[in-house]
């Protein structure tokens, strides 16, 4: 298990956000892993004097998260790349790469989560 | 005046990096800068969840080539606190010794491009001529100049003979009397101090709001370096992490050679104390478990989160590398600065694009 | 500046820092891991090991009819495969393999398993 791990809620992101901004937390990433029952994890993980401290959220694929960039100016990259690869939105991001950041125009669209691909059989002659 | 906006694309004479940024310029001045990066984007992460997870260490070394040997020393360090598996002492600095030899050919390959960038070729070339001699004493130990392999899961697959160990010290002792010379063009020379004194200064608070993670947070003044928690045998080892508080170009430039310095001392701390023993604790089963690991890369602190199911095949690996934190402090650095900088400015946060988007 | 002035006198009288290349090859050390050559196909059990454990599925080794075969172009020369034969026959050479215009693959066949003796009544 990770180390000082709080559960939270979608409401309680951005009190808590500002929270530990206040307290002087410098901000490292974000983790998305996708579970057996297509809920995604969504980490939270912040640094103060060699010790990390977590928030954990777990949400639905279609749900709209709202972004921390505007206390996090460092957080915009990772939002950018977890709506690209996962297809988690958040809104009010700084800046807004539309899905342009890391995929390029010709890949599959949320490649990292589990996708069913039909293989159609054409009638081709 | 009007402004005309000038991509500094992936391809340019003087960008060792694949990294795009369109710069809104204003007569000479840069007004505005925005990075796009996925040139290189390769899906490993997705690749690491379909491999066997002892064969995912030769897959995580190859993220990139310049800091291979500490991804994979992280990824086996993640595998083994899921596993609770106790690695061997000599085996502790085994490891840091490789590391250490890996940190200084990483900083070796960036003063000699820090100099390509603003035209001195000599001293590029000069530089890169005693990387060679740490090129050539990795095949001799480890049996290929850049992907060593030695780490593995339970321990190190290779070991140091005595005749090794005065070979690694040798060569060491011949980096260090380059580099002798080398400093003195660093610190002294006008034309290098023009180019870099006073270039991207960056502020302790901005540097910490932004995130930004090593060399270039030490060069702000903020006292953070990951080995003086103690992982594998940096807790035996005595060394003070290296600070410099101007902020500006020059600085990181003279913490990164300071650095050199320091892992030529740790490398003869390591190979005077090494204990007998194995290398190596064999272990039996699969993991199951979640485990978050963070070390000093040569370029900062990189994070592994590893989550395992009891099955062979891992479910989740994501590696966050420092390139991807220090990347919101050129929003920072490069509003205000001439066009002439902007590549000195790019190269001084240690771009690695291969590593950010794997 | 004036260190310069040595080296360059240094360099005017001295042998020139390169190898004649291609008539004259580096010495390579012992422990360079260049290319997977082969096998000693009458030592090799063909028990598959090697075949489980390549990360990039370059080895594949056929039991009933004692073959094994390496794609040379897919094998990311790790050294797993020399380190957990239990017999010790795979051959690792110490030059690289050089540039080609087709991919080579090698294969190595031994000879026919004796039949078991028959038990005794």
């Amino acid at each position: 298990m990770l180390s000082n791990l709080t559960e939270i809620s979608v409401d309680m992101i951005l009190n808590q956000v500002h929270r530990k901004k206040d307290e002087g937390y410098r901000f490292v990433s974000m983790t998305t892993v996708e579970n057996e029952d297509l809920t995604i994890d969504l980490y939270y993980h912040f640094d103060r004097d060699y010790e990390i401290s977590n928030l954990k959220l777990t949400v639905n694929k279609e749900f709209e998260l709202p972004s921390i960039s505007k206390i996090y100016l460092a957080a915009v990259f990772v939002e950018n790349e977890i709506q690209e690869l996962f297809g988690v939105k958040f809104d009010g991001k700084a800046i807004n790469y539309g899905g342009h950041f890391i995929l390029s125009d010709d890949d599959l669209e949320n490649p990292m989560c589990r996708n069913q691909i039909v293989i159609e059989q054409l009638e081709d002659k | 005046m009007g402004k005309t906006i000038i991509p500094f694309g992936p391809q340019h004479p003087v960008l060792p990096e694949p990294l795009q940024l369109k710069l809104v310029m204003r007569d000479e001045i840069v007004v505005e800068a925005i990075p796009a990066i996925g040139y290189v984007h390769r899906g490993l992460e997705k690749l690491a969840e379909q491999k066997d997870f002892m064969k995912n260490i030769y897959l995580v070394e190859r993220v990139c080539g310049i800091c291979s040997n500490m991804h994979a020393l992280t990824y086996c360090m993640a595998i083994e606190e899921i596993m609770s598996i106790e690695i061997p002492d000599r085996a502790r600095f085994l490891r840091v010794i490789w590391a250490e030899l890996h940190r200084i050919h990483s900083h070796l390959l960036w003063l000699g491009l820090l100099a390509d960038s603003f035209g001195f070729e000599s001293l590029f070339m000069q530089i890169w001529r005693s990387r060679e001699k740490i090129m050539d004493i990795m095949e001799a130990t480890a049996g290929h100049r850049i992907f060593i392999s030695t780490n593995t899961i339970g321990g190190t697959h290779k070991d140091l003979s005595p005749e090794q160990q005065t070979e690694v010290l040798k060569t060491v002792q011949l980096v260090y009397d380059d580099m002798k010379a080398v400093e003195k063009v660093i610190y002294n020379d006008y034309t290098v101090a023009h180019r870099l004194t006073d270039v991207g200064i960056l502020p302790t608070e901005i540097a910490y709001a932004l995130g930004t993670v090593g060399p270039m947070a030490r060069a702000s003044g903020i006292v953070f370096d990951h080995r003086t928690q103690g992982y594998a045998a940096y807790g035996d080892l005595e060394f003070e992490p290296v600070v410099e508080t101007a902020g500006d170009s020059h600085a990181r430039t003279k913490v990164r050679l300071r650095e050199v310095y320091q892992s030529i001392e740790l490398i003869r701390e390591a190979i005077g104390k090494l204990p007998e023993g194995d290398i190596f604790t064999p272990f039996k089963g699969n993991p199951n478990g979640e485990a978050l690991v963070r070390l000093e890369q040569p370029r900062g602190e990189v994070l592994y989160y590893v989550r395992a199911n009891g099955t062979k095949l891992l479910d989740r690996v994501r590696l966050r590398t420092p390139t991807f934190a220090n990347l919101p402090s050129l929003l920072h650095m490069l509003p205000g600065s001439s066009l002439a900088d902007v590549p000195v400015l790019i190269l001084t946060i240690d771009p690695c694009i291969s590593c950010t988007e794997r | 500046m004036f260190d310069m002035i040595g080296n360059i006198l240094k360099n005017l009288v001295s042998k020139p820092a390169t190898r004649a290349y291609p008539f004259k090859t580096r010495e390579m050390n012992e422990n360079v891991r260049g290319y997977i050559s082969g096998i000693d196909p009458e030592a090799c059990i063909y028990c598959g090991i090697c075949d489980k454990k390549c990360p990039s599925d370059a080895i594949k080794v056929d039991k009933p009819n004692r073959t094994w075969t390496i794609e040379n172009y897919r094998c990311i020369v790790c050294g797993e495969c020399v380190i957990v034969c239990p017999k010790q026959c795979i051959y690792m050479e110490k030059t690289h393999l050089t540039s080609s215009t087709q991919k080579d693959i090698i294969v190595c066949k031994g000879s026919p398993k004796p039949p078991k003796e028959a038990a005794n009544a």
